[in-house]
């Protein structure tokens, strides 16, 4: 894979705890009619009162979180919703089989690691290439970097703009 | 090094000579299945895709199962437009009342062993009885497979999970998954694939090994998969699948883990309200009442489990008080149970049966909903608080021998301390 798929995305981080479900928290499942845009004003209500609100006074962020983020059988409109929230990327311990899928499959970058030195606020910026997350301009988190295929489809913007242009899966 | 049979699977399907856990391959799948909790999100991302054709629609079955019969307009409606889809772009279809998806796939002959196959629905990992590696994915993922046949996959670790022994009557599988969660928890098998072999695994019949499988769901797996044996290759070919690749783990595999549980000395267990991994052996339980059991869903509507409960409620009735419901797994399963004189038994002992679907494990047919304070015990797999329509009920899980020896006492009751409870197949 070449270098045109680096992948770099910055935001300022909002911090959610562990097992965050993200059909209850992230999707109309339980608020049947809803669309997508009062989803997300109302996202993550029941965790962090203010959190959706205070992502959108800072035109969108990075989300932080805990063990097994967008755990059981995760929705993938949770994906869609917190890209219309503009969040730019989740760094979390551990991310639901599921969630994982869904957020490659559409354009949400997923950063694996120990996420407990991370304070709300922060400044953060992810290179999913090399792996590499600086807090505050500190290099100070390293993870295994996102293979070349995941990237691929993460910088085509997901899996149906990826399969667009690669019918065939013919992108290396 | 060798290979676990979920990296031999994949690397086969990936046209690699070998895969190693962690790495992302694209692989091509021999069949999937949309369930209708997720086929209005997938008609909607095959419309995104363009306009493109579907060649792999032929290897794709539609299943009309959760919302079965449909409870509401918006339901009758998704399934309206799963069967014009279905019959437009030539997929195969599951109307109402057929049966779970995961039921209906084995018994239609769509998966062998050595195959990867793909289902909207988390318990998609049930096929791994038949020595396939099944695994849950969503709208865009199959939108994708109906178009090119293949998807992407992160190669998972595997945990290898012996079962030294063999179970006691009135112990089935059900019981070792509980326990299971009991040891890891829920989730706490996240992303691996579990491999359970051993002489226990050999004696179960192929409804329990679905049971075995279906569950490690809860576990967070991505898959659960067994070596085959006569029994899976007889299952297959008198439900005309197509020629098995059987697969087998190489003696020097690499595993994240290795468990040994001894199957033996296993007691009947049960989740309590709430958490499915609250997780105690039913002896430890004192004076539990029920007032709801239910025997059916993906996990335990097998012949086997109706047979559990025919066994013990046989010329008997329910305690008073305790109302019963069995929904079985598939319309086969029904008339087999109907042939067998087994629906005679437990309705004339007062249990109601409901058509093959989903509805009674997840509250969305509304077909049971408990009172305020009532307590029920189930086969299902997932028991959160307000999963059946009522955060004021709890819901207790256990085998559908457990179920029904609770139907019979009307308290959470040992299979192995009634009459019946012992039963098991002569086979």
């Amino acid at each position: 894979m070449s270098a045109s798929n680096k992948l770099i995305k910055t935001g300022t981080a909002f911090i959610l705890g562990d097992d965050v479900n993200t059909d209850i928290n992230c999707s109309n499942k339980y608020l049947p009619g809803k669309d997508i845009a009062y989803v997300a004003a109302h996202a993550f209500d029941a965790l962090a009162p203010t959190i959706a609100a205070d992502i959108a006074a800072a035109g969108g962020g990075i989300l932080v979180a805990g063990d097994h983020f967008g755990i059981n059988s995760s929705r993938e409109q949770a994906v869609h919703v917190m890209r219309a929230m503009n969040i730019q990327a989740i760094v979390a311990r551990s991310f639901g089989r599921q969630f994982f899928r869904n957020a490659i499959n559409n354009g949400m970058p997923l950063f694996e690691c120990d996420t407990r030195s991370i304070q709300a606020g922060q400044m953060l910026e992810i290179d999913f290439s090399s792996g590499v997350l600086k807090i505050d301009s500190q290099p100070i988190q390293s993870a295994v970097p996102l293979p070349s295929e995941i990237l691929a489809i993460l910088s085509m913007g997901g899996l149906i703009p990826f399969l667009q242009k690669y019918p065939d899966w013919n992108f290396a | 090094m060798g290979a676990t049979i979920s990296e031999k699977i994949l690397a086969r399907h990936a046209g690699k000579a070998s895969v190693k856990a962690g790495e992302v391959v694209v692989a091509e799948i021999d069949f999937a299945m949309v369930t209708d909790t997720r086929a209005a999100n997938t008609i909607k991302m095959i419309g995104k895709l363009g306009d493109k054709m579907l060649p792999f629609a032929k290897n794709t079955a539609l299943v009309l199962d959760h919302y079965s019969p449909p409870p509401n307009l918006e339901a009758a409606e998704i399934h309206s437009s799963m069967r014009a889809f279905s019959k437009e772009r030539g997929t195969k279809l599951y109307d109402i009342g057929d049966g779970i998806c995961h039921q209906v796939l084995p018994e239609g002959g769509h998966l062998t062993c050595g195959d990867l196959v793909v289902g909207t629905d988390t318990h998609s990992v049930t096929y791994g009885a038949f020595n396939a590696l099944g695994t849950g994915i969503e709208g865009t993922d199959v939108s994708a497979v109906m178009m090119s046949s293949k998807l992407w996959f992160r190669v998972p670790e595997t945990v290898r999970v012996e079962l030294r022994g063999e179970l006691q009557p009135g112990v089935w599988a059900k019981d070792i998954t509980l326990a299971m969660l009991g040891r890891f928890g829920a989730e706490g098998l996240n992303y691996h694939a579990i491999e359970y072999v051993g002489s226990a695994v050999a004696a179960m019949d192929i409804d329990d090994r679905m049971t075995l499988c279906n569950h490690a769901a809860e576990l967070g797996a991505k898959a659960a998969i067994l070596e085959p044996d006569e029994k899976t290759f007889a299952w297959l070919r008198a439900h005309g699948a197509k020629t098995p690749l059987p697969t087998y783990a190489d003696a020097d595999a690499h595993y994240a883990k290795q468990v040994v549980i001894d199957a033996a000395s296993l007691a009947p267990q049960v989740a309590r309200k709430h958490e499915v991994d609250d997780i105690v052996s039913v002896t430890d339980i004192d004076r539990q009442r029920i007032q709801f059991a239910l025997i059916g869903t993906c996990t335990n509507g097998r012949l086997d489990d109706i047979r559990q409960a025919a066994a013990v409620l046989k010329g008997r009735k329910l305690a008073a008080g305790v109302r019963m419901i069995v929904t079985p797994a598939s319309r086969q399963i029904y008339l087999a149970a109907l042939r067998e004189g087994l629906i005679e038994i437990l309705t004339e002992a007062g249990a109601s049966f409901e058509s093959a679907g989903c509805g009674t494990c997840v509250g969305i047919t509304n077909h049971l909903v408990p009172g305020d304070g009532d307590t029920v015990i189930s086969t299902a797999n997932r028991n959160f608080k307000g999963r059946l329509s009522n955060k004021n009920a709890d819901i207790w899980l256990g085998s559908a021998a457990t179920v029904a020896a609770s139907a019979l006492t009307g308290f959470i009751t040992d299979p192995r301390t009634v009459a019946g409870g012992t039963w098991r197949s002569a086979a």
